[in-house]
């Protein structure tokens, strides 16, 4: 039999039992679709926070308070002053808000923070400048924008000079910052930068959401973390505050990394089995239905291939088809993913690849034991098989 | 054509072993029109099963066309019924999902024939048993008849030189089964040399060659003089 002829009758074998192969095909496309979300997730999450370091490097430390913890610009300079070497720290007051121009609102975060926010190296200028200390001093109302923000408020127009209304006041654009890219950094494309001062008197309080600490080597960030919370403990007890470490993060990372990897394995090892088990299980079924058939084929000069390669295929038609139904739901469920996740998502084609090869090696794995069987058929007792 | 010599076949029923064929020995030659008869039980199917290698002696001898086909494996047995053997069956043997047509083109897949020239033959097989215009039917769309045509047809396509059938007949009325056995005496009439398992002594009395089996054993072999196409093996 030619192999045409062979994939010809594997796919009719298919065919003859759409809706019986379709339900086998069930566990082989839950599978490889999760397999597919679950690597986009893994790999969305780790571009992330990749891209983070990325802007941020590895030295940065983030102090957030506990409820309750005093947290205000005056401790920037006792941290400096608790730390043996020179640090940029920089405060941060964060809240979400609504700004507008007189076309049109968008959301947007609102970032209080004051000249240094520069120096930490997360952001660059596309035009005019970042906040002066003299316009940080003064509390002036301007504002420097992120990239989403000049393309949502001002139709992608140059906005220096432009008014923007955040809180009920008029603020009036100093500056426009680079794009960022996706990641948590992604927030600053959509952030508002404002004078310190300036939020204090908007938000009405002086606490901070955040300090971030730039040291100028990872090992000074490891020292200042430690200086940093018996300083804190001293101060205001255990667990006052938050310290972490883009080293942590990297850590958290790698960790999540390996769970979402063992996640995988797992995921694609049930898929294999409760898959495959499905596959010789229905494929056991055809070759007993088919038992007259395989009697009628061998005594017209089938050989012990022609049927061995007859029921192989037909698994393997299964399982595959299984398996592209399982990339298609999986790709469409990623494609779907910013609807009801807020982890980043990326697709990939090694998923696409990983899937592609599971389903033909369950297809194949499975489909030789009812293969053999039907082979090894006496053509006399399958001819007089009634059944 | 045919030659066995001390064919045996023992049938092992739980401790006990049942002797269906007891050393039979005989010869049919090429282009011969010949019966196999005898009672129910007799051994007719299970010689005519061994004569196609469906089915293995326990002891004794098989030449097929001149060469021992007593030992070959069932590789080279597949090979010999689709090049040699065209099989007709009591019970058709049709596969119930293919359509006539496609039925009827089988053998020339294990020939590795392409699609198209199988296409073409096989509308002619059918063609050659009057049943041009059942192409798409599947078996169970088609009478008794007609699917013994089908089946004729399908042993017919890849032109081999025995056919063998068991009780081609034996499902169909008088009527059709006279038209089956026509079909079977013209196709002999072309050369082909034709065995025929039957229990009727009216199909018996139209070959020339009459074989009876009783109890396992061959009790007669007559071959009478009716024509003269016959060609020795
Ligand atoms: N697989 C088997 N196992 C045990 N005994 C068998 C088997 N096949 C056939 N027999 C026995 O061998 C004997 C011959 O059977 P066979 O089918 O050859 O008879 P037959 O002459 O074709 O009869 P019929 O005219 O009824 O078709 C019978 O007694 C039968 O019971
Ligand atoms: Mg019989």
């Amino acid at each position: 039999m030619t192999w045409k002829d062979s994939v010809r009758i594997a796919m009719a074998g298919m065919w003859a039992n759409k809706l019986r192969a379709l339900l086998t095909m069930l566990g082989v496309i839950i599978g490889v679709s999760a397999v597919i979300v679950l690597v986009a997730i893994g790999q969305g999450a780790s571009a992330s926070v990749t891209s983070r370091i990325e802007t941020l490097g590895t030295n940065v430390l983030f102090v957030t308070p506990a409820g309750g913890t005093p947290f205000s610009q005056n401790q920037i300079a006792e941290i400096q002053r608790a730390v043996p070497f020179p640090v940029t720290a920089v405060g941060i007051m964060n809240t979400p808000a609504k700004v507008a121009t007189l076309q049109t609102t968008s959301a947007a975060q609102v970032i209080g923070t004051d000249a240094s926010y520069i120096d930490l190296g997360a952001l660059t200028m596309a035009a005019g400048h970042f906040l002066t200390p003299t316009e940080a001093d003064q509390g002036q109302h301007v504002a420097v924008v992120g990239a989403n923000l000049v393309a949502s408020l001002f139709n992608g127009n140059s906005p220096i000079g432009q008014p923007i209304m955040v809180m009920g006041q008029q603020f009036t654009v100093v500056g426009v910052l680079n794009p960022v890219g996706q990641g948590p950094g992604a927030s600053q494309d959509n952030a508002l930068f404002i004078p310190m001062t300036t939020a204090q008197y908007l938000l009405g309080t002086n606490q901070l959401s955040e300090i971030m600490i730039k040291t100028a080597t990872p090992n000074q960030a490891d020292l200042t973390d430690n200086l940093l919370t018996n300083w804190y403990t001293n101060r205001f007890g255990a667990n006052a505050v938050t310290i972490a470490s883009e080293d942590q993060v990297l850590q958290t990372l790698q960790a999540t990394r390996a769970t979402l990897t063992e996640l995988l394995a797992g995921t694609a090892a049930i898929a294999l089995i409760v898959g495959g088990i499905g596959i010789m299980n229905i494929m056991l079924v055809s070759v007993t239905e088919r038992t007259r058939e395989i009697g009628i084929r061998q005594a017209l000069g089938a050989t012990r291939e022609d049927i061995v390669l007859q029921f192989l295929l037909e698994a393997m038609a299964i399982s595959l088809t299984g398996g592209v139904l399982g990339i298609a739901m999986g790709t469409g469920l990623v494609s779907l993913a910013p609807l009801f996740l807020k982890t980043p998502v990326s697709f990939s084609w090694f998923a696409v690849a990983l899937a592609f090869v599971f389903s033909s090696a369950v297809g194949l794995i499975f489909g030789l034991y009812p293969a053999i069987k039907a082979s090894g058929l006496e053509p006399i007792h399958a001819l007089r098989y009634d059944g | 054509m045919i030659r066995v010599e001390s064919l045996t076949k023992d049938y092992l029923l739980g401790s006990e072993t049942f002797r269906a064929l007891h050393t039979v020995s005989f010869e049919i030659p090429n282009g011969m029109l010949a019966a196999i008869v005898g009672q129910s039980g007799s051994g007719k199917s299970t010689l005519l099963n061994i004569l196609g290698g469906l089915d293995r002696p326990t002891v004794g001898q098989y030449w097929l066309n001149g060469t021992d086909v007593s030992q070959l494996n069932r590789d080279a047995w597949a090979h010999e019924r689709n090049h040699t053997l065209g099989f007709v069956f009591q019970s058709f043997q049709l596969i119930p999902t293919l359509t006539a047509w496609d039925n009827v083109a089988l053998p020339l897949v294990y020939r590795r024939i392409p699609l198209k020239e199988r296409r073409l033959r096989a509308r002619q097989a059918l063609n050659d048993v009057g049943l041009e215009h059942r192409l798409g039917h599947k078996p169970a769309q088609l009478s008794g008849g007609q699917q013994q045509r089908v089946a004729i047809a399908r042993a017919l396509i890849g032109d081999p030189p025995l056919l063998l059938a068991d009780e081609p007949t034996g499902n169909l009325d008088t009527q059709t089964g006279e038209e089956i056995i026509a079909l079977l005496q013209n196709l002999n009439q072309r050369g082909h040399t034709v065995v025929i398992v039957t229990h009727s002594p009216d199909v018996a009395a139209r070959c020339r060659q009459i074989i009876q089996l009783r109890d396992g054993r061959v009790v007669s072999n007559q071959i009478s003089e009716k024509s003269a196409s016959e060609v020795p093996s």
